[in-house]
């Protein structure tokens, strides 16, 4: 397996005189789950909007599989919290906007993608639903399922959950890391949230208060192994890490309080 | 029932709606009747509606009342459309590429605040007294407030549709056409619909000034004679051409934004 899917090379990112990311070297391994985790406005959202291509390092470089990253295409698809879905598409409509610009793809071959992962994301029923009518942990399955259809490798996912109540932000957690392995996908999953972050990954980049500076680079699966049923939240291990990033978090900012 | 009518900030049916809306437009139109006919006023100032809908029908029969309304409509169709097609493309390049914006903005911002009346002398001056004059006073009334709301709506696309667009494949044309243009839509079309109400206020005016047809010139000789009717049935069918005209708009809005 390529050690360096994804490559951060001395990468650093100002605006205008504001430093936003100090000098950060990081590679990702294909087809893991990595979570930047970190204070709000610390600058892991710009990172990874970096890798989508959205936004340029002020300087140093970013890779791709090898591949220096310049500009947004279809391997990296974005997940956001809020405006999501496209709301005067239906969700099937939603599903296959990224299928239209592919034409690799029959008519028949996208309608059966469209299909496969209305079925993955559990909404074969609300296939004529517009996003409006449906709740909001639907749209954000949708939106998944969208990048998905696409054929993105790469899902990059800023605080997709953050809006949601707890119960389906725990459902949609669950099924997201299934989804993940089922697919094999590489996932750059942007969280202030200590819980999903340990829940989620497998490992978890730790940044400081902005300007981002990696503190810690924590080996989730190492710990928790690779499967995350419902259940592991509740298990020793799971609060034993948990406890321990905490804590990592406040004698890192401890600080600056 | 209807006990939602009466609810701060309350629910109640479209039917209770319209009932309470058509009875309370009669209670006035007969209320008005009513001091028009006791006779303390005199009939010049303020006639009866029914004499008002009398000359309305006499207008109709002999003076080819709907020819008139018909060159009026046409005028602002025609004024309308044109300052629509150079005003929502401009508009949507203002606020797509920051050149067009940067450059455009001071001198529309500067042109949309000169009243129309100011320039209707210039407006003679360089088109006559004839149809061109009409559609250049009403186009310039709406193209400079238009495009500026048409740049406004496209600024206020989420950025996130935009993002997520690039990152699923999309060419910049096709997140303007498939994301831009979709997103703006309904907002687009208010717009629109708003803009095309002022475009019948300028028209009276330049068919007050420079024209021998339409509903303004109908309007402005039944005041030369003092027909009080008459000039308040020109002004009616004005208000019903708007009224028919909006609900039709509104009608296509909801037909067409049924995801809102």
């Amino acid at each position: 397996m390529d050690p360096a899917y994804i490559g951060f090379e001395n990468v650093t990112k100002s605006f205008g005189t504001v430093p936003v990311v100090s000098s950060t070297n990081l590679s990702i391994t294909r087809y893991s789950f990595v979570v930047f985790l970190g204070p709000s406005g610390c600058g892991k959202t710009t990172l990874m909007r970096m890798v989508g291509g959205l936004d340029s390092p002020s300087s140093g470089t970013i890779r791709l599989d090898g591949e220096i990253v310049s500009a947004p295409d279809r391997r990296r698809g974005m997940v956001f919290q809020s405006y999501s879905s496209f709301p005067w598409l239906t969700v099937e409509g939603n599903i296959n906007f990224g299928m239209r610009y592919r034409n690799d793809l029959s008519v028949e071959e996208r309608a059966a993608r469209v299909t496969h992962y209305l079925r993955l994301i559990g909404m074969d029923d609300f296939r004529t639903s517009y996003p409006n009518r449906i709740s909001g942990g639907m749209r954000q399955r949708v939106a998944i399922a969208r990048t998905l259809a696409a054929g993105s490798d790469v899902l990059l996912m800023d605080e997709p959950f953050g809006a949601l109540d707890a119960l389906t932000r725990e459902r949609l957690q669950v099924e997201l890391r299934q989804i993940q392995r089922e697919e094999r996908k590489t996932i750059i999953f942007v969280t202030h949230d200590v819980e999903e972050a340990v829940f989620l990954a497998d490992r978890i980049i730790l940044f400081s208060a902005r300007p981002a500076r990696i503190l810690r680079d924590i080996d989730v699966a190492a710990v928790l192994g690779p499967e995350r049923p419902l259940e592991a939240r509740e298990g020793e291990a799971f609060f034993r890490l948990r406890n321990e990033v905490l804590h990592m978090i406040r004698n890192e900012t401890g600080g600056q309080r | 029932m209807a006990s939602g009518l009466f609810t701060f900030r309350g629910k109640s049916s479209a039917r209770a709606d319209i009932m309470l809306g058509l009875g309370v437009a009669a209670a006035l139109i007969l209320a008005w009747e009513a001091v028009a006919r006791a006779g303390f006023i005199q009939p010049q100032f303020l006639p009866a509606p029914s004499r008002v809908l009398g000359a309305l029908w006499s207008m109709t029969t002999t003076q080819g009342l709907l020819w008139h309304a018909f060159v009026s409509t046409m005028r602002v169709w025609v004024a309308f459309l044109l300052a629509a097609a150079m005003a929502i493309p401009i508009g949507i390049m203002m606020s797509s590429y920051r050149v067009v914006g940067a450059s455009l903005e001071p001198t529309i911002d500067f042109i949309r605040y000169l009243p129309v009346p100011a320039l209707i002398p210039l407006s003679i001056i360089w088109f006559g007294v004839g149809e061109e004059t009409k559609i250049f006073l009403l186009w310039l009334g709406t193209f400079f407030q238009l495009v500026l709301l048409v740049a406004d709506d496209m600024r206020r696309v989420p950025h996130e549709y935009v993002e997520i667009a690039f990152t699923l494949g999309a060419k910049p044309r096709q997140v303007l056409t498939d994301v831009a243009l979709r997103a703006m839509g309904p907002t687009l079309v208010d717009n629109l619909r708003i803009t095309l109400g002022w475009c019948w206020t300028y028209l009276v005016l330049a068919e007050i000034v420079a024209a021998d047809s339409g509903l303004g010139f109908v309007i402005w000789s039944a005041r030369r004679y003092v027909k009080t009717p008459e000039v308040m049935a020109g002004v009616v069918v004005i208000g019903l051409i708007g009224l028919v005209t909006d609900q039709l708009l509104r009608a296509w809005h909801r037909r067409m934004f049924k995801y809102l």
